[in-house]
């Protein structure tokens, strides 16, 4: 008895191993399958950046010897081509740093009339791993000695060979052209940052805390740049203030094409982003406190200096923060209205697509992701105290009729108001013009997309039909994953890893996810080439590159759910989807269409991660406005820009109508 | 302990980190029970609760279900419904949906659900309301249609987490008749989670009262509040004296000069112990007859409606003073006034005796 007793004990003390229910393999799938897509599509990417910046390429002509065939048919003593050089004391590639596709052709090396009468080569990789040569392009074996006639021998090129080292960064900081970068983009980031945090912080101020009229239009009216690439403001802005300008007087002499200008455009475009931060910064005050205030005999000032700026202390951080990487990270503004001053995010394009100096690119994009990771941080920090000073029994701010504080700020909103629609404005008119300066009627010729560049009307519909495929792709999968991150059971270890890599993608510039997926896709070895020059990796890209956004937006709504609706399901005997699919995606149906919506405006007017990645048939309306600026065609990127505009305005009025009309019907069940 | 219990708990242990929320909990329940867990928050009622319904797996320790070991088993696989504090309603369906959403999948057709809805709804007394959308409805009704819902599949063993504590008052009188009436009809096993001792000793057959991750007593009601196992469990349920005395011996302890029998036996050795007796069983009427009588004097009057708190004490009973709850037809008769004498008694059956902490 006593010996079964003990035996009982020790069954009953075991650990229990919970097991999984029948669903759950559905679940764990799920999960695995959207980290498998943030992997495939993100980590390992990035990590390809990563092992780019710390590759170098050199020559090795001492590794190649040829010998000239004699006219009785033997070989003459072979020499390297390191001996040719130094007869010639050239150095190879005329002493540039070579890139993963530099080539030197053999005759380049070996003077014309010293082979003049040659009829045959033979040329012989000596290296231990072989391919030193090029032969019609193929590599050379290692050891293997190839006849070439002289016909031919214009096909035999040397190749650099890869090492792995910092090289690229000791390179990157010995060079001032890109070394000033740096400096360039963060005196530009700062700049904006003093001129629109406090802007957006006083426009906010304007709407949440006086009587002043018009409001809601001002509302409206900061989140317009929101609809249009960047590269809008900065093409308005040659209109207003370039060498034909209407406003160019006002600069004094000095060029828009520059630090003005691309501070200007970054003001533009950065604005809503703080002004929606500061809204909400301002919206979370207690009235509460601001009486308490009066009661003790505190001024208007000192109660502004004690109550309302530590209250929106966090909002002023983050609105700098995201200000700042925003303006750091774009490459349409200085694109544009940059001339020869050179920015960070501006150098990677140039050194990838000018120069096809993917290493030194990928370098930059290191440089790039220090200060964004960074932002990221403070941002995360920030925003997590921000939800802490909230309190449940806080008193909603009423604001009280000042009519000195309302008419300043009325005027204030006003021109803030009158830059952000005036340059829209402009570019409206330039679009419309027939011919700048000179024949200013009206016309739609340049919406005839045909004559230039840039893909026309084609790209229009291709970014159409990308920002429908994103919008419905991304806020499905973005919403799965939030879903299983929150409520799934159990499988702790998938879930934190899908969060982890879900919160990422903010971290990381266009830019650098763009240049990351070049590398990461364009490599024949990799199975997922065939993606390349696709839709599909323009869908994959931006659907990944917005995701971080999308991600808490869902988390928010599903935290908000009675967290007891998964264990009564359980107890039902439904399956997850069923939970899922019948009340999870309905009640978050709002959180789901702001997530759609975020996806389609911005596929509209993304350009910093796919113009690496487009191709002649999957040019984008983004990307057409860039390349027919590049092209001198300004008005019709105008014309470009504003159909971006039309297209987005439209969508974002129609679901306007939609939240209003058909939440109405599909969530009766929020009215009592 | 028998070993045919439908529901047996045997030696959980739950922990959370470094916290143990749970310590070698042992408890049967019998088919057709309806049993209450008590305890102040955190206690680990809840716990114990969530561990039956296998949403948070204990850590150790074994749960048996009609013969079947569950313990390591998802809520899906276990036989139980739910209700919540919150209800946990899905607000975008309709109160028939609600019902109806564990009868998804059944096999049942339309026609056969709707039937069971309609039918369920009319037990909880909400025939009516089956199109309306749960923000609709009153507190007292969301959780009827959450009761309705859990009971929709037909389950073996109800559990119940705090389902009255978001009711008012009046509410939550008129429910728990309800509750109790549904669940003998049905003769469902039940445990329901509270914190509230009046509710726990109106509707349990038997009470689980735990502190600390312990089970303090098991018993009916009736014995929870007559016989509290120890000080903890006297003190929770119920009004209660703690007055400081001797033990003598086992039959005798001592309060400062006064002398009184009281079952000490179960105490050994040590002479300090806690003598408890609860205000209503101080005997005023007819004292001088029963044993334990003595003098003292009123010093505190408090009028608490249909009867009369009285703060009694005497110069030989020492530094102390108790509480006596006299109704007041007999505070009428006796002419009990502050500051005058009384004669009462400690009925050796009602006075208890803890050990000393």
């Amino acid at each position: 008895m006593a010996v079964l007793a003990q035996h009982d004990l020790q069954i009953t003390r075991r650990r229990v191993q919970p097991k999984p229910a029948r669903d759950e393999v559905w679940q764990r799938g799920l999960i695995v399958v959207i980290i498998a897509y943030l992997f495939f599509g993100l980590v390992m990417p990035l990590a390809m950046v990563f092992t780019k910046s710390l590759q170098t390429y050199a020559f090795y002509p001492e590794q190649v010897t040829i010998a000239f065939q004699m006219p009785d048919g033997s070989h003459a003593e072979p020499r390297s081509l390191q001996d040719w050089l130094d007869d010639s004391g050239a150095e190879a590639n005329d002493g540039l740093r070579a890139s993963e596709r530099t080539r030197i052709q053999i005759v380049r090396i070996i003077p014309k009339n010293a082979r003049a009468d040659v009829e045959s080569f033979r040329v012989t990789d000596l290296s231990a791993d072989g391919g030193q040569l090029l032969i019609d392009g193929v590599p050379s074996e290692a050891g293997q000695s190839y006849d070439v006639p002289r016909a031919q021998l214009g096909k035999v090129q040397v190749r650099p060979q890869v090492s792995y080292g910092l090289g690229n960064y000791g390179y990157y900081f010995s060079q001032p052209s890109l070394f000033n970068s740096i400096l360039n983009s963060f005196i530009i980031a700062m700049i904006v940052v003093v001129i629109v945090v406090p802007l957006a912080f006083g426009y906010a101020y304007g709407i949440m805390r006086t009587r002043m009229r018009g409001k809601a239009f001002f509302r409206l009216a900061a989140t317009v740049p929101v609809l249009v690439p960047s590269l809008l403001p900065a093409i308005g802005l040659i209109y207003l203030f370039g060498n034909q300008g209407i406003l160019t007087p006002l600069l004094m002499g000095q060029s828009i094409y520059g630090p003005i200008g691309i501070v200007m455009a970054s003001v533009f475009f950065t604005f809503p982003h703080a002004m929606i931060i500061m809204i909400v910064a301002l919206s979370t005050s207690d009235q509460r406190l601001y009486e308490a205030s009066e009661v003790l005999g505190a001024s208007k000032w000192r109660t502004f200096w004690v109550v309302t700026i530590p209250g929106a202390r966090y909002g002023l951080i983050s609105a700098a923060f995201v200000v700042f990487t925003l303006v750091l990270t774009d490459f349409g503004v200085p694109k544009v209205v940059g001339g020869d001053f050179n920015m960070l995010a501006l150098d990677i394009y140039k050194q990838v697509i000018g120069q096809q100096n993917f290493q030194v690119g990928a370098v930059v994009s290191m440089v790039l992701l220090v200060p964004a990771v960074v932002a990221f941080a403070v941002d995360r920090i920030v925003s997590r105290r921000q939800v802490a000073i909230m309190s449940a029994k806080a008193v909603p701010f009423q604001p009280e009729h000042n009519p000195r504080l309302d008419s300043a700020m009325l005027i204030l909103c006003s021109v803030v108001a009158v830059f952000i629609l005036g340059i829209l404005a402009m570019c409206q008119f330039a679009a419309l013009a027939r011919f700048w300066p000179y024949n200013l009627t009206p016309g739609l010729s340049h919406y005839d997309f045909s004559k230039v560049d840039g893909g026309g009307w084609g790209a229009y519909f291709n970014s159409l039909k990308l920002a429908v495929l994103v919008s419905t792709i991304g806020a499905a999968i973005v919403f799965l994953g939030a879903n299983m991150v929150e409520k799934a059971r159990g499988f702790q270890i998938g879930r934190t890893i899908l969060q982890f890599l879900s919160m990422m993608p903010m971290a990381i510039p266009g830019m650098v996810l763009g240049l990351a997926y070049i590398f990461f896709f364009n490599d024949p070895a990799n199975p997922l080439h065939f993606l390349y020059g696709t839709m599909a990796i323009l869908v994959i890209n931006t659907s990944i590159h917005l995701w971080t956004v999308s991600h808490l937006t869902a988390s928010t709504a599903l935290k908000q759910m009675d967290k007891e609706f998964e264990a009564v399901a359980m107890s039902l005997k439904q399956p997850f989807w069923r939970m899922l699919s019948r009340v999870s995606a309905p009640v978050c149906l709002p959180a789901i269409s702001e997530i759609w919506l975020y996806y389609f405006v911005n596929a509209m007017t993304t350009v910093s991660a796919v113009v690496f990645l487009y191709s002649p048939q999957t040019q984008l309306a983004s990307i057409a406005v860039l390349n027919m600026d590049d092209a001198g065609d300004i008005a019709p990127a105008a014309a470009m820009g504003m159909m971006i505009f039309y297209t987005n305005a439209l969508v974002r009025i129609l679901y306007s109508l939609a939240t209003g009309r058909l939440m109405g019907r599909l969530q009766a069940w929020r009215h009592r | 302990m028998s070993s045919d219990s439908y529901l047996q708990v045997k030696n959980v242990t739950k922990e959370f980190g470094d916290f143990t929320a749970l310590r070698d909990v042992s408890l049967d329940v019998e088919k057709g029970e309806f049993v209450c867990f008590l305890g102040p928050s955190g206690c680990g009622k809840t716990t114990l609760l969530r561990a039956i319904a296998g949403l948070d797996i204990q850590t150790m320790g074994t749960i048996i279900q009609d013969g079947r070991d569950i313990s390591d088993l998802p809520p899906s696989e276990r036989d139980f419904g739910i209700v919540f504090q919150s209800y946990a309603l899905f607000p975008n369906l309709t109160v028939a949906n609600n019902v109806g959403f564990g009868l998804i999948g059944s096999g049942k057709s339309r026609a056969q659900i709707n039937a069971q809805v309609q039918a369920l709804l009319k037990q909880v007394g909400l025939p009516e309301q089956g199109n309306k959308y749960p923000s609709q409805l009153s507190g007292g009704q969301q959780q009827r249609v959450a009761l309705a819902r859990a009971l929709a599949t037909e389950p073996n063993l109800l559990l119940l987490d705090e389902p009255l504590s978001a009711l008012d008052a009046k509410v939550r009188v008129h429910l728990r008749g309800q509750l109790k009436e549904l669940q003998r009809s049905l003769g469902l096993t039940t445990i329901m989670v509270t914190h509230d001792q009046e509710e726990a000793l109106n509707l349990a057959d038997r009470i689980v009262v735990l502190s600390q991750g312990r089970i303090e007593q098991v018993g009916t009601p009736i014995e929870i509040y007559a016989q509290p196992a120890n000080a903890f469990v006297a003190d929770f349920v119920g009004e209660m004296n703690f007055i400081d005395a001797r033990k003598i011996d086992n039959g005798h302890i001592s309060i400062g000069e006064i002398r009184l029998a009281a079952e000490a036996a179960h105490l050994n050795g040590s002479d300090r112990v806690i003598a408890a007796i609860r205000p209503e069983d101080v005997q005023v009427q007819s004292a001088e007859a029963t044993p334990n009588n003595f003098d003292v004097d009123v010093r505190h009057i408090e009028f608490c409606g249909a009867y009369l708190r009285a703060t009694l004490g005497d110069r030989r009973l020492g530094d102390v003073s108790f509480r006596a709850d006299l109704s007041m037809n007999l505070v009428r008769r006796l002419q009990v006034h502050q500051g005058g004498r009384l004669t009462i008694a400690m009925p050796p059956e009602r006075l208890r005796v803890y050990p000393a902490n």
